[in-house]
């Protein structure tokens, strides 16, 4: 590639700014010499001022104030989603809790024995298959609960 | 001197605002928000090209700054911090969005080419609109996101290359060729213009 080619390549970066000093002067001292370079980055330079000079959105009436309320809004959600959050844990850990005291006391009271139709209702595989299934059942009642309570706020 | 002044009670302002803002001060963001309303909008707007998408997008990045302010760096720039949320959000929409082809007919039924040109005008008047500007800001819509993106960070908001290097998550050397090809393509689209 020649000087010319080379320093052609260069000429609307030139003119936007975005050469480092060397390439500047490289740029510059060519086109002193070479009237089609010389014009060329004149005309680089009207579009990138012409660039600069654009007609510019402005940005519509209150958007301050409608970004505040959103952010307020959405924090709210968030802290609403946060506080469910929380209550269904809270929720799944008292069940649990609930269930193997209520097993203990059952244990205690029926020494450990209390069948119905063969199957020991005590036993600590049949205790957690059913607590862990109730526990479940419960949970998802509270979330389907919470989540229509918040769609219900919404819509209000 | 007075304008370094300047910029560094900005910093020192903005700063004061960010360490606020950490702490969960309400009011440091709307006066955030009010000193880059009109950047942030006019950025978005040039990416997106649609007022009312700016302006939903312009609310979801000060939403998503407030949720990052915690993992917010102090050692980077807060304006580049801000402007590369906005962008990726601004990117993430036009993926969703269907990609419009510059022969593309719109709802009038011309091509976006067609309507730069539209109205019999001589290319004396395309000229003289080209000087107020008009007819290089409809061309610049015709350009691919990336390219609005450079021209509107460089010539608009002033930024320097490394600062769009680390908005747009590129290689300096991206940032170059980026801007030399969006500055090609619109100079072609404008002499193609007014040759019509």
């Amino acid at each position: 590639m020649t000087e010319h080619e080379s320093v052609r390549a260069m000429l609307a970066l030139a003119a936007a700014g975005a050469l480092g000093p060397e390439e500047v002067r490289r740029v510059e001292q060519h086109a002193q010499g070479c009237e089609l370079c010389r014009r060329d980055l004149e005309t680089w330079a009207a579009y990138t001022q012409g660039l600069s000079q654009l007609p510019q959105p402005a940005a519509p009436k209150g958007l301050v104030q409608r970004t505040q309320a959103r952010i307020l809004r959405d924090r709210a959600h968030a802290a609403d989603r946060r506080r469910s959050e929380l209550l269904l844990g809270a929720l799944v850990v008292f069940g649990w809790a609930s269930g193997w005291v209520f097993w203990t006391l059952a244990r205690v009271a029926t020494g450990g024995n209390l069948n119905v139709l063969g199957t020991n209702l005590v036993s600590g595989l049949t205790w957690s298959l059913v607590s862990t299934v109730l526990v479940w059942m419960t949970a998802a009642t509270a979330a389907l609960m919470l989540g229509r309570r918040r769609e219900m706020r919404r819509f209000l | 001197m007075i304008l370094a002044a300047a910029m560094s009670l900005e910093a020192f302002t903005t700063d004061r605002e960010i360490a606020l803002l950490k702490k969960g001060d309400p009011d440091a963001v709307s006066d955030l928000i009010g000193r880059y309303q009109h950047r942030l909008y006019r950025f978005l707007v040039r990416l997106v090209q649609d007022p009312a998408t700016a302006e939903d997008l312009f609310q979801q990045t000060w939403i998503r700054l407030m949720e990052k302010i915690g993992s917010y760096d102090a050692r980077r720039s807060f304006e580049a911090w801000l402007f590369a949320i906005a962008r990726n959000l601004a990117i993430d929409h036009l993926r969703r969005r269907r990609a419009i082809s510059l022969d593309e007919q719109d709802e009038s039924g011309q091509a976006p080419m067609d309507r730069l040109t539209a109205g019999g005008r001589d290319a004396l008047e395309q000229l003289l609109d080209f000087e107020r500007g008009a007819l290089l800001a409809a061309a610049i819509t015709e350009l691919p996101a990336i390219h609005r993106e450079v021209l509107t960070l460089r010539f608009e908001e002033e930024m320097k290359l490394e600062q769009i290097a680390e908005i747009a998550a590129i290689p300096l050397s991206t940032v170059k060729s980026r801007l030399h090809r969006a500055l090609e393509s619109l100079r072609i689209r404008i002499e193609k213009g007014r040759d019509l």
